[in-house]
């Protein structure tokens, strides 16, 4: 029986990147970090404010050039200059802002917006346009301005932009850290979705472990370091790892530990609020 | 009333086709140090209504107070209630705009005229009450700082002209779970032991929902609900009929009422979660 393996979309080897003009006290933003992303994956990336996240994101988005190393994206380095449409047309990038990202004056010119960029026939940009619009259910705000939608019709409308270029992956930084409750349902479901309907790579930067129990794998940085790489029932529930980092596991997984310090005798691996709460339900024994 | 609203309305555009109401006759009053949250969906009017407080709008009609005072056209009034009410921005590291941290905290300070030294010694120490040392950072370029760094430097910014009255707009986005408890700490602090008076429009109830005294709900510009906070709180389905997300934890020992467990419902934070299942568990065993 042959197994398909999955394709590689992202590549990072030996990676290093150094801001200059930093002080002389300050270390490499990323020291030498490998990582591999494959086709379909949902990879969050967590990590303390300063470990190098968003400066990962941006080196395999070709936003920055690593200082040593290299990031090849479906085989290309981001290096290769000639190349740049074809790395950031296969990996597009959505930030925390929506209102940083929206060029255009109406929905559907900010859809068309990269499109136009790789100089297609209109009448394609037209079809696409349409069909990612109604995939995520923007059909009826094409002629809206973007300034008048809500925060979570903000990055759809993003998030629409980049998969008109037919992407392999999609690079958040952590898209729902401006957005009310019901936006960020909404932006989590739809990428959700893409990453499971059309095989999407996701890599999703986040401080929020509520929305990285979703994750195939969690990857977490230090300092610009890979420290653990996993899956979410792993590494959500080590708080030793993460409270040594300066992060928290989900909420369920911080509330069980305060209780077996009390005494409370509960499973080790509980990551999710219904988890917490069968185990409750269960166990009457207290130590 | 210490600070508040009577009947504030703002429409922006007013008398245009594009004319859109964005505050609906809002009255509300804070009495001086409570703690109160600003929640609320996008769009809802809550930057707008922050925007008054500090006297950055001027009402359609309605009037804003503060202190026995309303909040008007006379400028040197504006001057004292812009140095006495402190606002942070979301983002509020978006608009740094100086060369070191130093200037960037000693802006408003200076524009207040204090001589150097005064101006030196208020930056230390809003410094070191963010929890930052001046001594490594003061000198630095605020880009080169850490996220976290660069919001408590907005912040000790915000300090530097020692306000009575501090409000936040989403002060945590974007800060990592510990950057999030070090603020929640420290907002704490300046309310409990330094009797500041805060107002934090915010999305994320975790944790800070058990900070406060007071809730105001906004909905499509007006005030859907005000008053003591586990009052409002404790509504749950209006709550989620407004699209608001309650605190993880509350939510968790909901879940267990329905289940059967005679647990209080009215947690919002971790400690208070731990300490009544436990408190549960002791009882089932006693």
């Amino acid at each position: 029986m042959a197994v398909l393996k999955a394709e590689t979309i992202i590549e990072a080897k030996a990676l290093y990147y150094s801001y200059a003009g930093e002080g002389e006290d300050s270390s490499p933003a990323l020291n030498g970090v490998d990582l591999k992303v494959d086709q379909g994956e949902y990879l969050a990336l967590l990590g303390a404010n300063g470990s190098g996240k968003t400066t990962l994101l941006k080196l395999l988005n070709a936003l920055l050039m690593p200082s040593q190393g290299e990031v090849l994206v479906k085989g290309i380095s981001t290096v290769e200059a000639q190349k740049l449409e074809l790395v950031r047309q296969a990996c597009g990038m959505i930030f925390q802002n929506p209102d940083n990202q929206i060029v255009a004056t109406t929905v559907e010119e900010d859809i068309a917006f990269g499109l136009e960029n790789l100089a297609l026939p209109s009448q394609e940009i037209r079809r696409r346009v349409d069909a990612v619009a109604g995939r995520l259910g923007l059909t009826h705000l094409l002629q809206h301005p973007p300034h008048l939608l809500s925060g979570g019709e903000k990055q759809r409308t993003a998030i629409a932009g980049i998969l008109a270029m037919q992407p392999a992956c999609i690079l958040m930084d952590e898209p729902t850290a401006m957005l009310d409750p019901f936006g960020r349902f909404e932006v989590l479901k739809t990428v959700k979705d893409l990453n499971k309907a059309e095989s999407l790579a996701v890599v999703h930067v986040t401080h929020n472990p509520a929305e990285a129990v979703e994750a195939d794998r969690i990857v977490v940085l230090e300092r610009g370091r890979i420290v653990a790489d996993g899956k979410p029932e792993e590494i959500l529930t080590d708080l030793k790892l993460l409270h040594k980092l300066g992060l928290q596991g989900t909420v369920a997984a911080e509330l069980a530990d305060l209780l077996r310090q009390e005494g409370l005798i509960l499973p080790a691996a509980i990551m999710r609020n219904q988890e917490l709460v069968e185990s409750l339900c269960l166990s009457e024994q207290i130590s | 009333m210490f600070i508040g609203t009577d009947k504030l309305t703002h429409t922006y555009m007013p008398g245009t086709p594009f004319a859109s109401a964005a505050l609906k006759s809002i009255s509300f009053s804070l009495g001086r140090g409570s703690f109160t949250l600003l929640i609320g969906p996008s769009g809802s009017g809550k930057t707008t209504l922050i925007q008054h407080l500090n006297g950055l709008l001027k009402p359609t009609s309605g009037k804003v107070y503060f202190d026995g005072q309303s909040i008007g056209p006379d400028k040197s009034a504006l001057l004292s209630v812009r140095r006495r009410i402190g606002l942070l921005f979301q983002m509020p590291e978006d608009q740094f705009f100086s060369e070191t941290v130093f200037d960037e905290i000693a802006y408003a300070p200076r524009n207040l005229g204090l001589a150097e030294n005064e101006i030196e010694e208020s930056v230390i120490k809003a410094v070191e009450r963010v929890g930052l040392r001046p001594k490594n950072l003061l000198g630095r370029h605020p880009f080169q700082l850490s996220a976290g760094q660069k919001r408590r430097v907005a912040f000790a910014a915000v300090l530097s002209i020692e306000p009575e009255v501090l409000i936040l707009d989403e002060p945590a986005a974007g800060l990592d779970p510990s950057g999030k408890l070090m603020l929640f700490d420290l907002l704490s602090r300046l309310n409990r032991t330094e009797k500041i008076t805060i107002l934090v429009s915010t999305h994320h109830l975790d944790e800070i929902a058990a900070l406060a005294d007071n809730l105001l709900v906004l909905n499509g510009g007006r005030l859907e609900m005000a008053g003591k906070a586990r009052e409002i709180l404790a509504r749950r389905a209006e709550l989620q009929d407004l699209g608001l997300a309650l605190p993880q934890v509350t939510e968790i020992m909901d879940e267990l009422a329905a289940r059967g467990l005679p647990v209080s419902t009215d947690i919002y934070s971790l400690s208070a979660a731990s300490k009544e299942i436990i408190r549960l568990k002791r009882a089932d065993q006693g």
